[in-house]
């Protein structure tokens, strides 16, 4: 089973999780890394669950056009949308605060999604 | 008599009843994975399809207001399945009029309900039905768990085949992709709310019976679909040839 570290807010969480699972189907239905793990829509659009990968990416499969969309420079950066990813293998993940989200990941495009877990928003710029 | 199955026993059971009549299962299912059918078939299924899953949100609204208070969890589940399918992000139906309008027809052709087939109206009738008169926990068994929860197996396969057999864009099948993820969170929460509040063996029962009864339906369905808008232009001999 794959084991899931998660880091927020200087805090470490670790947890164990089924092959082929997805950490926001797992929030979703309150299992780790719920209530750690901020999200939104559930769909690729609000960019809410970004977290950076800081081990076990390389057995993720390449970012699809979603991610592509939202996180733009911030794939570079190690960035990936959890909830497009569904996880076989160990991975180590950190995850921004809501104001560091807000200034470096957001997109100004990304719809104001306010899920269940998600982090409040301000209002956003209107898309070009 | 049955006796009381553990959860892990009873999700198996759950997960046979609806394996038995799966929709995939159906000419239409196997025409469109297949990549024979045409755009023109596609809008017809999605003018349809629209007024199946269109109303979920409020089949939902009926069982959480039967729903006792104090199953507060299984409520709040049912809420934020609620709000996600309409206005947790984009709603998910205007995803599937974006799709509709991909394959030909139009937002108008699609809202329009004149523009059901009467197996669909039968198969709304039928969620509307069990979301107001069964017990609320075999509600959610029918509906989350017999249908939704069906929906990101079925969209896993459809959606490449999309994509490269029907040459759609990533953006024209986004009411497939978001699925995947959204309609497995909902499912998962149904499963845990039958899980947990199914406590009888007849309560079992009946939440395996309708389980069967909802994937009969949706084979129901999608079999209709293939006899109203397809069988004219792809005889079943054709679409098995190809399936072969």
């Amino acid at each position: 089973m794959p084991k899931v570290v998660f880091h927020k807010l200087g805090q470490t969480y670790e947890g164990e999780v089924k092959d082929n699972t997805n950490l926001v189907v797992r929030a979703g239905i309150r299992q780790y890394p719920y209530p750690h793990l901020r999200y939104g829509c559930g769909m690729g659009k609000c960019s809410k669950c970004a977290c950076e990968v800081i081990a076990g990416g390389e057995h993720l499969p390449e970012p699809n056009w979603k991610e592509k969309k939202l996180l733009r420079d911030n794939l570079d950066r190690g960035y990936r949308l959890v909830c497009q990813l569904w996880i076989s293998h160990d991975i180590e993940l950190r995850q921004d605060s809501d104001e560091v989200w807000a200034a470096t990941i957001r997109p100004a495009d990304a719809i104001q999604a306010t899920g269940v877990n998600s982090a409040p928003t301000g209002p956003l710029k209107a898309a070009p | 008599m049955s006796s009381l199955m553990n959860q892990d026993d009873f999700r198996t059971a759950l997960e046979s009843a609806i394996q038995g009549k799966s929709a995939t299962r159906s000419p239409f299912s196997i025409a469109w994975a297949s990549g024979t059918l045409t755009r023109a078939h596609l809008a017809r299924w999605a003018e349809n399809h629209y007024h199946y899953v269109g109303p979920f949100a409020d089949y939902l609204a009926y069982i959480y207001a039967r729903t006792p208070d104090h199953m507060t969890d299984a409520k709040d589940f049912l809420l934020a399945n609620m709000y996600e399918e309409e206005i947790g992000g984009d709603r998910h139906t205007d995803l599937l009029i974006r799709f509709a309008e991909a394959c030909g027809t139009t937002r108008e052709r699609v809202i329009d309900p004149d523009n059901m087939s009467p197996t669909t109206r039968g198969l709304q009738s039928w969620c509307y039905t069990v979301a107001m008169r069964e017990d609320p926990v075999i509600a959610v068994a029918g509906l989350v768990v017999g249908l939704e929860s069906q929906v990101p197996s079925i969209y896993r396969k459809q959606t490449p085949t999309l994509r490269d057999k029907y040459k759609f864009t990533d953006e024209e099948v986004e009411f497939f992709d978001l699925h995947i993820v959204s309609d497995e969170i909902h499912g998962e929460r149904g499963y845990q709310i039958v899980l947990e509040h199914a406590n009888t063996p007849e309560l079992q029962q009946k939440c395996l019976k309708i389980c069967e009864i909802g994937a009969q339906m949706r084979l129901l369905y999608t079999t209709a679909l293939y006899h109203d808008y397809v069988e004219q232009d792809l005889p079943l001999q054709r679409i098995e040839a190809v399936a072969a």
